[in-house]
């Protein structure tokens, strides 16, 4: 491991004395940052080789080894995707005060996670979150379903990543956005076949410090530069904030410009800040809508409830929480610096409109921060990427070979087949991801915004009701899983028609109640009122079942 | 029978001491949460009032005349100003067919206030700028520069701007040739409607209190609300923890 660091302190001084001094905001091939790229994700494949899976234990589960810190840090890393790291300053770049709900969604699903899930998922013991939902409800067919359901999320959560991904390649090679998707997607894939979640795990470690140094620095150069509180961005950006909506009069009589010798200052623009602005064009309802329907999303998505899997003891995976949250917000903390800032360098209409999911990166073009400071950054948005895909490829691989395959297909699969199984999902996921990715249907943030929604109205009520309630059967369960997969269907229905022109019944009104990125919001509450219903009116839980959940599970 | 009684579990119908004490654990804490979020955000729906910016009340006592005609030169200079202030709102960008509407107000009142004289020659000045606009490599580009200086020296002392303010170097920018001799009336229709939306906020003491150089509820949102989700959960493993023990539940 000390040869892989030394190695990499090489590549990354070379690369400092080969620094390139040009920037333009798109189209050329920028040599320091793509030796930085190249040098980190040199770094994660060896990291892969060198943590490599042995058995399905370690490919599933990292063999339960991993310390709370560090899977604190897996956490985060595995939790702070593309949609994170590019996609929320974009979003606050574009709708302001809107784009928080996002910032709160992402996070406070977190304590729901913590106080009605962590320690109990642990300790019911299983490696995946379909192997759970089969067992409690003591059914192959809710098993089969909800590995399907899962390997969708997957696949929706990874379309958003490999577009980010996609875009970072482009803007650093300076090449076309396809052929940039095909050599990410490639890198992904060697290195998640290679290592498995324990060489991921030890990755997303190491991801966790590259993610967070490349972010926070470019705040600190940009605070200290454009004269604000530099010593801690997160705090000092308030100011930026306030001097956007009080506009020109507010900023000092400076020499300070952006990169295109823009004075820095802006006109007066309170709709960045204020609440549910009409300019945005958001409401109130969408505000608490996609927060609502982002927590319940945090606390069902498969690759998040996976990773407790991966710590010791219950105890662990309740502390593991607290430290992954932590570590999540400080990015969260620190994403919306580089949408402020990113408002004030491009207000210029000769700025023009820029790719809103790029905007962390062109913020620091615009600032004029050194070139490899920046391809710093756009590794760290690579990073940031793979390392949620990382977990989602495997999460999705879980789903296919050990709960769809091994389950229910062949239960007498040796562990090798078992393994051999996953790769082949892993392969064939990244295909079917890397021809969606390449189609550019929407912004990275809604298609991850979605996988939120749907893993809300069909994993979470399963997982919450089947740990909380004994009461809730399999009958329950499957009515609650149609009714949440009944609402996220017409909501894709009606967002997929509106994206080629076609109009349904009652358009308007649907796609605004029940809009692709927060339909969770009632699609989660009814799922979770007709397992209930269900249940009461059929067959109780079997006697093991209820038996397993209080002597093991709340005991 | 009375066995299979004893193996049913409810989190609101704890059987024991201890799923007691997690049920109001659990409670407070959701309680907490839930009220720290959307009671806040309900706090500030129910507080808000429509704020207009200064602009809009500018426009808004100069519109009539000028839609009827009767417009001042002054009162033509106050409602150019009150339309380049949206103009340079950046989240115009996005709603290309209502700068549309806003380029035409101001290139047709820039037109309408300079010297009849200079109008062919400001016309003129402004289409040879559209095409060299369109022409340049770089925004450094010596001949775009020396042509924006001097329509910004021509029309920043029409409309009484420094200028090196900020509003003086849009004018190059905002005007438009093709729009500059007539007002339609279609879009004299939808401008006050235009100038409303982007002029109007939803503030109250909430939104306009400044706390570490934040407005208030930013703070609150983006910084505040982060550090009470790690709080939450750090209280609730360390409570957990200590109920464990007290309890004399292995962790393993």
């Amino acid at each position: 491991m000390k040869k892989i660091m030394i190695i990499f302190m090489l590549l990354f001084l070379a690369t400092f004395l080969s620094a390139s001094s040009a920037t333009a905001l798109e189209g050329s091939f920028k040599v320091g940052p793509a030796i930085i790229l190249i040098s980190i994700l040199v770094l994660f494949v060896l990291v892969g080789i060198f943590f490599r899976a042995k058995d399905t234990t370690d490919f599933y589960a990292a063999g339960r080894g991993i310390s709370r810190v560090g899977s604190g840090m897996a956490i985060a890393s595995n939790w702070m995707s593309a949609a994170s790291f590019l996609g929320m300053a974009a979003l606050m770049y574009g709708s302001g005060y809107h784009g928080l709900a996002f910032v709160v969604g992402w996070t406070g699903g977190y304590v729901l996670l913590l106080i009605l899930m962590a320690g109990q998922i642990r300790k019911y013991g299983k490696y995946t979150a379909p192997d759970f939902i089969g067992d409690r409800y003591y059914s192959t067919s809710l098993r089969a379903i909800s590995a399907i359901v899962a390997i969708l999320i997957s696949v929706s959560y990874c379309v958003g990543q490999f577009g980010g991904i996609g875009l970072m390649f482009k803007w650093v090679l300076g090449i076309d956005y396809t052929l940039a998707v095909i050599i990410g997607s490639s890198v992904v894939l060697a290195y998640t076949l290679i290592s498995g979640m324990l060489g991921v795990t030890k990755n997303m470690q190491i991801q966790y410090v590259i993610i967070i140094i490349s972010f926070i620095i470019p705040l600190f150069i940009m605070t200290f530069k454009f004269d604000y509180f530099w010593m801690v961005p997160q705090i000092g950006y308030g100011a930026v904030v306030t001097d956007i909506i009080q506009g020109e009069a507010a900023f000092k009589a400076t020499d300070l410009v952006n990169n295109f010798g823009h004075k820095f200052a802006i006109i007066a623009s309170p709709e960045y800040a204020m609440p549910w602005d009409p300019a945005t064009g958001k409401t109130f309802f969408q505000w608490m809508a996609i927060t609502f329907s982002l927590m319940l999303g945090t606390a069902g998505l498969p690759h998040v409830i996976q990773r407790f899997y991966v710590v010791p003891k219950a105890r662990d995976a309740r502390w593991s929480v607290v430290w992954g949250l932590f570590f999540i917000s400080i990015l969260y903390w620190s994403a919306p610096v580089f949408a402020a800032f990113g408002k004030i360098l491009s207000s210029s209409p000769e700025v023009g409109a820029l790719a809103k999911d790029a905007i962390v990166v062109y913020t620091a073009q615009l600032g004029d921060i050194h070139p490899l400071v920046v391809g710093l950054l756009a590794a760290g948005g690579v990073s940031a990427a793979f390392s949620t895909v990382s977990g989602l490829l495997v999460a999705g691989a879980s789903a296919f070979s050990h709960d769809l395959y091994f389950k229910v297909i062949n239960p007498k699969a040796s562990p090798q087949t078992q393994l051999k199984m996953a790769r082949l999902a892993t392969i064939l996921m990244t295909i079917i991801v890397m021809g969606i990715a390449m189609l550019k249907l929407a912004l990275i943030a809604q298609l991850v915004a979605l996988a939120f929604s749907l893993a809300a109205c069909t994993i979470f009520p399963l997982f919450l009701l089947g740990i909380w309630w004994s009461g809730s059967n399999k009958k329950g369960a499957i009515a609650g899983l149609a009714v949440g997969g009944l609402v996220t269907i017409i909501s894709l229905t009606y967002f997929v028609s509106g994206k080629y022109g076609i109009k349904l019944p009652a358009h308007e009104f649907v796609t605004y109640w029940l809009g692709a990125w927060y339909f969770a919001w009632i699609g989660a509450p009814l799922a979770i009122l007709t397992n209930i219903i269900v249940s009461l009116m059929t067959e109780e839980t079997p006697y093991e079942i209820r038996k397993f959940l209080v002597e093991e599970v709340h005991s | 029978m009375k066995k299979e009684k004893d193996y049913r579990i409810s989190f609101f119908k704890p059987t024991t001491e201890f799923s007691r004490k997690n049920r109001n654990l659990v409670l407070i804490l959701v309680s907490i949460w839930a009220v720290a979020i959307f009671g806040f955000q309900i706090l500030l729906r129910v507080m808000q009032k429509p704020t207009p910016e200064k602009s809009l009340i500018t426009f808004e006592e100069v519109w009539d005349n000028v839609e009827m005609g009767k417009a001042s030169d002054g009162e033509k200079i106050k409602f150019a100003n009150s339309v380049l202030s949206v103009l340079g709102k950046s989240i115009l960008l996005s709603a290309p067919e209502k700068k549309e509407v806003l380029s035409n107000a101001f290139s047709w009142v820039v037109y309408d206030l300079v010297n009849d004289a200079d109008k062919g020659m400001l016309q003129k000045e402004i289409t040879m700028f559209e095409k060299k606009k369109k022409s340049i490599l770089t925004l450094n580009d010596k001949e775009y520069i020396a042509a924006k200086d001097k329509i910004i020296g021509e029309i920043a002392p029409v409309l009484k701007l420094n200028k090196n303010s900020l509003k003086a170097k849009l004018i190059p920018l905002e005007l438009r040739a093709d729009l500059m001799k007539n007002f339609s009336k279609e879009n004299k229709t939808k401008i006050k409607g235009i100038m409303s939306l982007y002029l109007t906020h939803n503030q109250s003491v909430l939104t306009d209190t400044i706390f570490l150089g934040f407005p208030f509820h930013y703070f609150y949102t983006a910084i505040f609300l982060l550090v009470l989700f790690v709080a939450l959960c750090w209280v609730y493993c360390f409570i957990i923890d200590r109920m464990h023990s007290e309890s004399g539940i292995k962790n393993s």
